[in-house]
């Protein structure tokens, strides 16, 4: 069948050839009637896919008019064929966005999207008139990055609610956004934003370019776009930032970063992503300079403990017994006394007990989970100690590593951290702190080596730069903030300029 | 390719279990020795362990019973067999980086210490922060084997004595085999050990009876300084002697001593801080060595009729404790001197540092210089504070 036919002038024909091309559809409203024209009644029909579209707007914007209004007021003299569209365009139809539509591709593609097609007969043209609407989500509190103060709207599935959502934080004309279709079958809305003038055009390109190199039949949620287009396939550290807050985009937008918004999921796409970018969360921006460097120094902290402490305990306990003070040793070693297993299995047995409980639950029934959370911590915490399978201190271990992980703000790089985690463990049982120090090694290598659309990963700690030190661990006062990041924010780097009141009358 | 690259992959992967972990030691495989007792029998060299039982230290689930730490013995030709035949009655290897103290008895300590000690210097195991002793009067294997109250591991409980009472009593030195060692090689200087003797009854503190009675049958106590010729045991520093040594190599931090009132009686002094330099040089190749002294006291108790709120009570007491000062500093001197005929407060070292040249024409046979030679005792004390009194109460009735 040829998808690039044109409209007939027979109505039912256009009917017809349409229903075949959505290959007969059920949910596809072919409504019938006529209109007057100068007298001559006329058939026309409107289209439209039932659920995408607002019926009660159908009824009152284009039905009511088509019905009780097609003939012409005053007295015309347009007698020629064209002007029964251009009059019901023009001085009939109430809507907003009307466009001519006259190939059956097109039509179809716009009944989809949530368009009413009108096709009168005797012409081979119709309308397709946007009237999209369906049920969805309202604009709620984000629920993976939470903050105590701060904005609480978070994005939607609706694209161009989470556009609107940008838009009403930056209002200026400098904020563009472009959008494209991106796989065959699904035709997922992908839309770039960025603020012409900051954003770094090579990275622009190289995004638009990697987009456009996609080749796939779906996307159905950031996480295909961010495989897709993310530098480096084989590392277990994320290169794309994905943020369901909407000040966080804006945040990344004003200092040279582009958003990727995706069509179907609350979570948008921010590129380019930087390691230190994964330990700053928008609340430490809310709250005051000095208890948001604390945070962050905690923040590192916890990065430390949740990659390395199960690895040093099993290390220190199994190789470098002298390095631990007397007393302690005895207490851990008191104990380990009838511990069944080596320390690296007991802390691996602990770890995948953890990971297990957690992702049971995260994926279990809200029913069960009391059930879960209660068998969970039962085992885990009192019976494996008293059953003198697990020591006491490997528990402390496992539970200070757990929470740590979680302190890390954006969840990807707690992904990250939890699977390097495995790795310390297993290089510590088998070479003790010199595997873990040879796996430090081989981890600052990689990291250094990982580049996002062009930026190092670890700038602006691996190339150092020392006036982008202002907001790494430290998070300067807003004062001192004068600067974007120097890593994509160069084309127009300054902020603000002198602050004139500095609060003295 | 990328098969063979991961096939290649795998195969490296699969050779890190092959290594095994040669070195790899759980906790409960561990006996954890904390103090090592050297004794000399028959020629051969019998080893003391103290090792400690963790479920007894530390346990809360309810002790069974036993004893906190056990002991086990070997005999051996030299003590790193010894330690190895150990194994014939412990279920776990000594492990032994943990040593707190190690105690020679009294008879191989003057036999000569040097041989045992390079074991615990060459091996990599042990940590050098343990310190070495001298059972007085007994052989190691009994100072370790009494058990001790409120630090449950003897061991530690030597460790923790010597400590403090090198902080707040003085007449004991705290030496690590580093320090040892480091006397021992100088030519200038010679060691000095802190001794350890068991009072009561030795045999009774072996049971757990000891640390269940409020007055233990058995106790372990530091006393005095033992004096070594190199690596030889010559004899015992009393209290005073000791307390002498300690206030010449400036290793006085804090300690309490008497002066005696014009008119009977005494006044306790806090020593708060003490410093001490040696000093030696060479005049017509004639040794003139010097001990100077500053110290600074409080008056800590007052047994006699004396107004302290008098600045010239106060210097009249700084007169007086220079002078009981110096009697003790003299007293240790002497017993170097005359007595020992060793120096082991190090003047050869300060003679060396000061006159290298000279000290090459002395060094062979020091001792006999040293012997002669004249000492200069220069204390300087200062009384800072009196308490939270002036005068005793005694004295305000009589007002």
């Amino acid at each position: 069948m040829d998808t690039h036919l044109c409209f007939q002038s027979s109505l039912q024909a256009n009917i017809d050839n349409l229903r075949s091309h959505l290959n007969g559809s059920d949910d596809l409203v072919v409504r019938e009637f006529r209109i007057g024209d100068k007298g001559i009644p006329r058939k026309i029909a409107i289209l439209y896919f039932d659920g995408l579209t607002e019926e009660k707007s159908i009824h009152q914007f284009v039905m009511e008019p088509l019905m009780h209004h097609a003939e012409p007021q005053g007295g015309g003299n347009e007698s020629d064929e064209a002007s029964l569209l251009d009059r019901l365009k023009n001085s009939v139809l109430t809507v907003g966005q009307i466009h001519k539509v006259d190939s059956l591709a097109t039509a179809s593609e716009s009944l989809m999207g949530g368009s009413v097609v009108v096709i009168p007969d005797g012409y081979a043209e119709g309308f397709h008139i946007s009237l999209a609407g369906w049920e969805q989500r309202a604009v709620t509190e984000p629920t993976s990055q939470t903050v105590i103060r701060g904005p609480k709207e978070a994005f939607t599935e609706n694209i161009r609610v989470n556009t609107a959502l940008i838009r009403r934080i930056i209002k200026d004309p400098r904020l563009v956004l472009k959008s494209r279709k991106i796989g065959q079958v699904t035709k997922t809305n992908v839309s770039v934003m960025y603020i012409v003038g900051i954003v770094e055009e090579k990275a622009l390109d190289e995004v638009n370019r990697r987009l456009g190199s996609i080749d796939t039949d779906a996307i159905l949620e950031s996480g295909y776009i961010e495989e897709f287009i993310q530098d480096e396939t084989y590392t277990i550290f994320p290169t794309l930032q994905n943020t369901e807050r909407p000040d966080v985009v804006a945040a990344s937008l004003l200092e040279g970063r582009i958003a990727i918004l995706i069509d179907g999921t609350p979570h948008v796409l921010l590129a380019p992503a930087l390691f230190v970018q994964y330990f700053q969360a928008a609340e430490d921006y809310y709250h005051r300079a000095d208890i948001s460097t604390l945070i962050r120094v905690l923040r590192y902290f916890a990065l430390f403990i949740a990659t390395l402490v199960p690895a040093l305990y099993v290390a220190i306990t199994t190789y470098h017994q002298e390095m631990l003070p007397t007393q302690l040793l005895i207490s851990l070693s008191a104990q380990r006394e009838g511990v069944p297993f080596p320390a690296f299995v007991e802390a691996l047995i602990m770890e995948a007990t953890y990971e297990i409980l957690r992702e049971a639950g995260v994926r279990m029934p809200r029913a069960v989970g009391q059930a879960v959370s209660i068998v969970g911590t039962l085992v885990i915490g009192q019976a494996a100690v008293d059953a003198g399978i697990i020591s006491a201190s490997m528990i402390i271990v496992v539970s200070i590593t757990a929470i740590s992980s979680y302190v890390i703000p954006e969840f990807d790089m707690s992904i990250a951290v939890r699977i390097t985690r495995f790795i310390f463990m297993g290089l510590a049982a088998a070479f003790g702190l010199y595997g873990i120090f040879i796996g430090l090694i081989a981890l600052i290598l990689h990291l250094s080596s990982l580049r996002s659309f062009g930026v190092p990963y670890m700038a602006p700690v691996g190339p150092f730069s020392l006036k982008d030190q202002k907001d790494v661990i430290l998070r300067a006062n807003r004062r001192n903030m004068k600067t974007r990041p120097t890593m994509f924010g160069k084309r127009d780097p300054v902020r603000q300029r002198r602050t004139r009141n500095r609060g003295r009358p | 390719m990328t098969r063979k690259r991961l096939s290649l992959l795998a195969a490296l992967a699969l050779l890190l279990p092959l290594t095994g972990c040669w070195d790899r030691r759980e906790l409960n495989e561990l006996a954890i020795s904390v103090a090592m007792g050297i004794d000399k029998s028959d020629n051969l060299y019998e080893v003391t362990v103290q090792v400690v039982q963790p479920g007894e230290v530390t346990d809360k689930r309810g002790t069974s019973g036993q004893v906190p730490v056990t002991i086990y013995q070997a005999k051996g030709v030299t003590i790193f067999e010894a330690i190895r035949k150990m194994t014939t009655v412990s279920p776990r290897k000594i492990y032994a980086a943990h040593l707190r103290a190690v105690v020679f008895g009294e008879p191989l300590a003057r036999e000569g210490i040097g041989d045992a000690l390079d074991l615990l210097s060459r091996d990599y195991e042990p940590r050098t922060d343990f310190y070495l002793l001298v059972a007085k009067g007994t052989t190691a294997a009994r100072a370790l084997g009494v058990l001790t109250p409120l630090e449950k591991i003897p061991a530690n409980k030597i460790f923790e004595s010597i400590q403090t009472a090198e902080k707040a009593w003085a007449p004991v030195r705290a030496v690590t085999l580093d320090e040892f060692i480091g006397d021992y090689e100088n030519e200038g200087n010679n060691p000095v050990l802190s001794g350890i003797s068991v009072i009561g009854d030795g045999q009774a503190g072996e049971t757990k009876e000891n640390v269940e009675s409020v007055r233990p049958a058995a106790q372990l106590q530091n006393s005095g300084l033992a004096v070594f010729r190199k690596d030889r045991l010559i004899g015992w520093l009393d209290e005073r002697e000791s307390k002498g040594y300690n206030y010449a190599v400036n290793n006085v931090r804090d300690t309490v001593g008497h002066v005696p009132c014009p008119g009977g009686g005494h006044v306790a002094v806090e020593v708060t801080r003490s410093k001490a330099s040696i000093r030696g040089s060479v005049k017509g190749g004639r040794p003139r060595l010097a001990v100077e002294l500053n110290v600074e006291q409080n008056v800590g108790e007052v047994q006699c009729r004396m107004d302290l709120t008098q600045t010239k009570t106060v210097q009249d007491l700084e007169r007086r404790s220079e002078q009981t000062l110096e009697e003790i500093v003299r007293g240790t001197i002497e017993a170097a001197q005359r007595k020992y005929k060793t120096d082991f407060l190090g003047f050869g070292e300060a003679v060396h540092r000061r006159d290298p040249g000279a000290w090459k024409s002395l060094r062979s046979d020091w001792d006999k210089h040293f012997e002669t030679a004249v000492v200069d005792v220069k204390v300087n004390v200062k009384i800072k504070r009196t308490g939270t009194l002036g005068n005793s109460f005694k004295e305000k009735g009589r007002e």
